[in-house]
This record gives structure tokens, sequence and C-alpha cells, in this order.
């Protein structure tokens, strides 16, 4: 089906370039999760259904509510609610809405024709990914989490409210500043 | 995975435990002597499962990693190298008096685990994430003092092209898997000799990954965020990035190119050597017109760079060699001109300009004189390490008869030394009324005083070193 991964590649690539130019935060943002499903959808069409899973749930699930958390803490104030409601005008949610249609409809079509997928692919199921991980990829693994390790403390470091402790003048921050 | 197995992996386990003992430590009380010490502890740990694991080398632990005296020689390298920076950071983090100073020294321990497996590395996999590792501790180390803007800023910088950087080598390592299905150095050697490899698809894919690597290697024309992330970073923390992430990059590349034996191919060759080419020119020129000791020293580093490059170019075991011998002086020299500029800081402020070195013969005549034979070795002289790592490269860029990159460096050695004396003639200029020094701590002292012993005495008596570069350089070929 290589039609179907083109239009998915395609979805993909045009969400992307919306996230890297848009200039609204929340905007791109709800493009970036349209680019996670168009490569969710991509990796099952390829015989990997179990990392498509792990794509929706972590990072269009978890990863994305986290940045959406992270730009609402951020706006903090009264003008806020002004601005969230000119985040909810058309404009802004016909654009994804509609990639995301057309990404539905490829769904739909693969889960009711069965047996879409790339020819040439072997399926790689759950049990397949566990072994490979645990197995000969077992230092990867580790080295992840100390990979992992190094971002939590560099963040906590640097995301804490600088001289909020007795630090000098300079390290204050406006909340928000950064945006 | 069996005994033999962790043995050898001692180093790597003994790091990674070392950084989480360091944060544990660090949950139960903060006290920055001690969270210092025990980091430092845990690399003399790792140290000496070195030798443990030199007896069962060598042996390849799962297909990602590959532990020999290639190596395990690196590794020592780079937890050296970690030693000093935490000594020296030490010494910064106490001027500094922020707080929350602790947590330095876990992200130094978790940046030296990912140049470590970086050296090790025999698999895309672990090349990526031993990257990986090695950078994001660093964008943190290079933000690490959170008084004044500059250092976020530098520390932003580097996160952005380092990212770019990423994106660029990740799309190196789909491009090969797609073509070969393989992502092992062996693998993908084994399956270009086999003549399976799509032209169109195996060369990008080399492009792109020697793209993603100089730009961590600051070679030019990847070379942009050097000036402004050595100036913004502290001082040890630039004097770890100069040496242990690049010198970790530089082991991965080399390990990668021995295993395809690509470095007898013209493509290879030339482009590396344009690389070096325009590393040295781009980076003697810039330094040229510096104000400020650290971004001189950032872009004397590009054009250290593109001399390593021309050694990088010979056949393997000479390559080996001449890179290994290099990078060791240059890191002793690094360590030691970033360890001056660390202790020479008073106040609130870096000793970073210019004009904060003049006189400096006549206030601290000690700390001058390690400065001058820091910067006479990176201009190459006699007597010191630069001048044997100097001539090493020399001799691997004639072995081929590159003359053409050899006269380069020449050429670029000769504009180089302009510069670094002029820094040496404004030290002895005659000194300006200063404020009163401050004392240089015992520690940084020692250290420094070890540094500047290294720095002669691998000039004067290089046999030691050689003898032990040549028995591992050859474990890789």
């Amino acid at each position: 089906m290589n039609v179907m991964f083109y239009v998915a590649a395609v979805v993909a690539v045009a969400c992307t370039v919306r996230v890297v130019t848009h200039v609204n935060g929340v905007h791109a943002l709800l493009y970036f999760v349209v680019s996670l499903f168009a490569v969710a959808t991509i990796f099952y069409l390829i015989g990997a259904p179990f990392v498509a899973a792990l794509e929706l749930i972590v990072y269009a699930g978890a990863i994305m509510v986290l940045f959406i958390f992270v730009v609402m803490l951020l706006n903090r104030g009264p003008q806020s609610v002004a601005q969230e409601r000119s985040w909810l005008n058309p404009r802004a949610w016909v654009g994804p809405t509609a990639l995301s249609l057309v990404l539905a409809v490829e769904v739909g079509i693969l889960l009711f024709a069965g047996d879409l997928e790339l020819e040439t692919q072997t399926r790689v199921a759950p049990k397949e990914v566990g072994i490979t991980l645990l197995g000969p990829y077992l230092l990867a693994v580790e080295i992840a989490s100390m990979l992992l390790l190094a971002g939590l403390v560099g963040a906590y470091h640097l995301g804490r409210e600088g001289g909020r402790e007795g630090g000098r003048e300079g390290a204050h921050r406006e909340p928000g500043a950064g945006r | 995975m069996n005994g033999t197995d962790l043995v050898a992996l001692g180093p790597l386990l003994a790091l990674g435990a070392a950084a989480v003992v360091t944060l544990l430590s660090i949950a139960v009380r903060r006290h920055q002597r001690a969270t210092a010490t025990i980091a430092g502890l845990g690399l003399v740990a790792a140290a000496c499962a070195l030798p443990a694991a030199a007896d069962v080398a060598p042996r390849q632990v799962t297909a990602l990693v590959r532990i020999d005296d290639f190596a395990l020689l690196y590794i020592g390298l780079f937890l050296a190298a970690a030693f000093a920076t935490i000594v020296l950071a030490h010494d910064d983090l106490r001027r500094r008096a922020e707080p929350h100073r602790e947590e330095f020294h876990v992200l130094v321990l978790l940046s030296t685990l990912g140049a470590c497996v970086l050296a090790t590395s025999t698999h895309f996999a672990s090349f990526f994430l031993g990257l990986e590792t090695s950078s994001v501790a660093l964008y943190a180390l290079i933000a690490y003092p959170r008084s004044g803007p500059a250092h976020a800023e530098a520390g932003l910088k580097y996160l952005l092209l380092a990212g770019a950087s990423s994106a660029f080598l990740l799309f190196g390592m789909a491009l090969v898997y797609a073509d070969l299905g393989a992502l092992s150095f062996d693998g993908f050697a084994a399956a270009l000799l086999a003549g399976r490899g799509t032209p169109a698809l195996v060369w990008p894919a080399l492009a792109l990954v020697v793209a993603g690597a100089s730009f961590k290697l600051a070679v030019a024309p990847f070379h942009m965020w050097v000036p402004d992330v050595y100036q913004g970073a502290p001082a040890p923390v630039t004097g770890f990035l100069a040496t242990v992430s690049k010198g970790a990059v530089l082991a991965a590349l080399l390990r990668l190119f021995v295993a395809l034996g690509g470095v007898e191919r013209p493509v290879v060759v030339w482009t590396f050597g344009a690389l070096a080419v325009t590393s040295m020119l781009a980076g003697n020129l810039l330094a040229l017109s510096q104000r400020s000791l650290k971004r001189l020293l950032a872009c004397s580093s590009v054009a250290h760079l593109g001399y390593v490059l021309v050694a990088f170019l010979a056949a393997a075991p000479v390559a080996l060699e001449a890179v290994t011998w290099y990078l060791v002086a240059y890191f002793v020299t690094t360590l030691a001109a970033f360890g001056v500029v660390t202790v020479l800081a008073g106040g609130d402020r870096e000793a970073d300009a210019l004009d904060d070195y003049r006189g400096l013969f006549w206030r601290r005549p000690w700390l001058a004189a390690l400065l001058t034979g820091c910067l006479l070795s990176l201009a190459g002289i006699p007597l010191t390490a630069g001048f044997l790592a100097k001539f090493y490269a020399l001799a691997a860029g004639t072995s081929e008869a590159r003359w053409a990159l050899v006269v380069a460096l020449v050429v670029n050695s000769a504009l180089s030394a302009f510069y670094y004396l002029r820094v040496v003639v404004a030290m002895a200029a005659p000194a300006p009324a200063a404020a009163p020094a401050r004392r240089v701590p015992l520690g940084a002292g020692v250290l420094l005083a070890v540094l500047a012993l290294l720095l002669v005495g691998l000039g004067v008596y290089p046999a030691a070193l050689t003898a032990l570069i040549r028995a591992t350089a050859t474990a890789l070929s």
C-alpha cells in the first residue's frame, strides 16, 4: 500500500512544517500532535503495530499533554483568558482537523480492508520488541536510562526558579519571559 | 551476558553507579565538598576497574559495545579529564556562591559516561545514545551558573545546534539501515564489501553522519557555535567540552572508519581533507582578531581539530597512533589552559579579556609561566607535548604523501604562533595596578602542577606514552 504510506508521509511533513513556521505555541502543538499521529500510521503500515501504539500513547498522549501543561502554566495572568479564547477560533483548528481526518480515513480503510500493509514486511509483535530490548539491546536500554537521568537532573537544575534560595539579583526570572 | 562481560564493562558500570550514588548523596545532604569527593572517588573507582577490564579485553559485549585496549585507553583519558574538571569546578562553584551547586558533579559523571560509551561503541545505536548522553548533560553544564543570561544563552545555542546535528546523524543512520539493514559498524562494512550498498543512499548517509559528527567536533564549516559557547560556559566546563566531548566523537569516528576501511577511499579522503584545510584556515583566521582568551582558545580548537583530521587520514595504525597522541597532548594542554583561566577568575567575573592577562608575569609568575607553556604547546614549540603531537600529525600526513595537507598544516602552524605569542607578549607587558588576587586553592594548585609536569614531560620523554598508544593501536586495526 504505497499510496497509503505516501499520504501519511505528506501529512507528517506538512504538519511538521507548520509546527516550525507557526508563531503561536498552542497552534504549533496541535499540528505536532497530528504529525505524531501520521508517524504512528506509518509505523502501523510498515508492520510495527506495537511501536505505532507506543507512539500514540507516549508521544501523542503523555508528552503532548506535558507540553500543553507547560504552555498553559506559562500563561498565568488576566490576559490569558482572552488569549485562550483566541486560540479557539476556527482558523486555528480547521487545518489540523482536516489533516487528522485524512489519517482517520486511512486508518478506517486499514481496519476494514484488513491486510493492506506494505508488501515484503514482517510484522513485529510486542513480544519480539521486548525480547530484542532486553536481549541484544539491553545496554542501550541502560544507557538510555542514564540519558534520561541526565535530562532530568539538568531540567531540574535549570527549571528551578533562580535566586529564590538566596541567589543573586540576575538570577531572577520573569515567569513566562522565555515565551 | 555473563560474569566476564560484566568485568569488561566494569569501568562503565562503576561510572554509572557513581552517578547514582552521587545523586543519592545529594538527596541525603547538600554539601559541595562531600559531593565533589564522592564524584571524584567514583571516577577513581572506574579507573581502578580498568586493569581488570584490560585483562579480559578484547571482548565484544552484545552487538553494541566492544571493550578493547583502544576503548580502555580513551576511557582512562576521559576519566582523568573528568577528574580534572571536578577539581577545577569545585573551586569555580565555590567562587560563584550560588545555591544548588552539587548537581554539577552528577552531570559531569553522566556526560563522561556518555563519552566512554562512545569510545566503546561498535553500533550506531550505542553511538547515538552515547553521544546524546554526553550532550544532554553538557547542555545543563554549560548553562549551569544561574547568574546572568550569558550562560543560559550559551547553553541554548549549544542545545539548538547539537539538536540539529543529532538530526543529521540520525537521518544518516536511518539511510544506512534503510539501504543495508545493518546498524552495527561491522555489519555495515560487510554489506558494503559485498557490494550491496546503493551508492545513492550510502554516500549521502555517510555524509550526514560525518556532518553530524563535525558539528560536535566543531570542524569548519560546522564551527559557528564554538566561540560563543566556549565564552559563555564556565571555564571548567569549557575545558571539559573541548576535551572529553570532542575526544569521544573522534574515537567513535575512528572506530567507524577503521571498520569501514574507508579512510583509503578517495571520496572520504577528499571530504576529510577539505574539512581539515577549512578548519585550519577558518580557526586560525578567526583567532587572529579575538580580544577574549576563551574565544581565542575556541578558534584555536577549530584549527587543532583540523590538524587532527590530517592525522586521521593516514592508514589505520599510523592514524590511530597519531590521533591518539594528538588528543592526549591536546587534553593536557587544554585542561591546563582552562585551569589557569578558572583559578584567575576573581570576584564575580572570569578572567576572559586579554586585558585581564596584561602583566600577569609580574603578578602571578607561576600561572603565567604555565599559561605560556600551554600556548607554546598549542603553537607546537619543541620541548612541549604539543610539538610532538604536531610532529606526529605531520608524519602521518607525509606517510601518505598528502603534500597539500602537510603544507596547509605547516603554514597554519606559523600563522597560529602569531596570536599565541600575542597573549604571551601581553602577559609580559608592564603590570597595571590590579586588585589583590585570589589564592590558588590547594586542589587546583596540585592539579595544575601535575598538568604542567605532563605538558613538559610528554614533550621531553614521549617514549612511555608512545609505547602505550602503540600497544592499543594494534587492538583496533
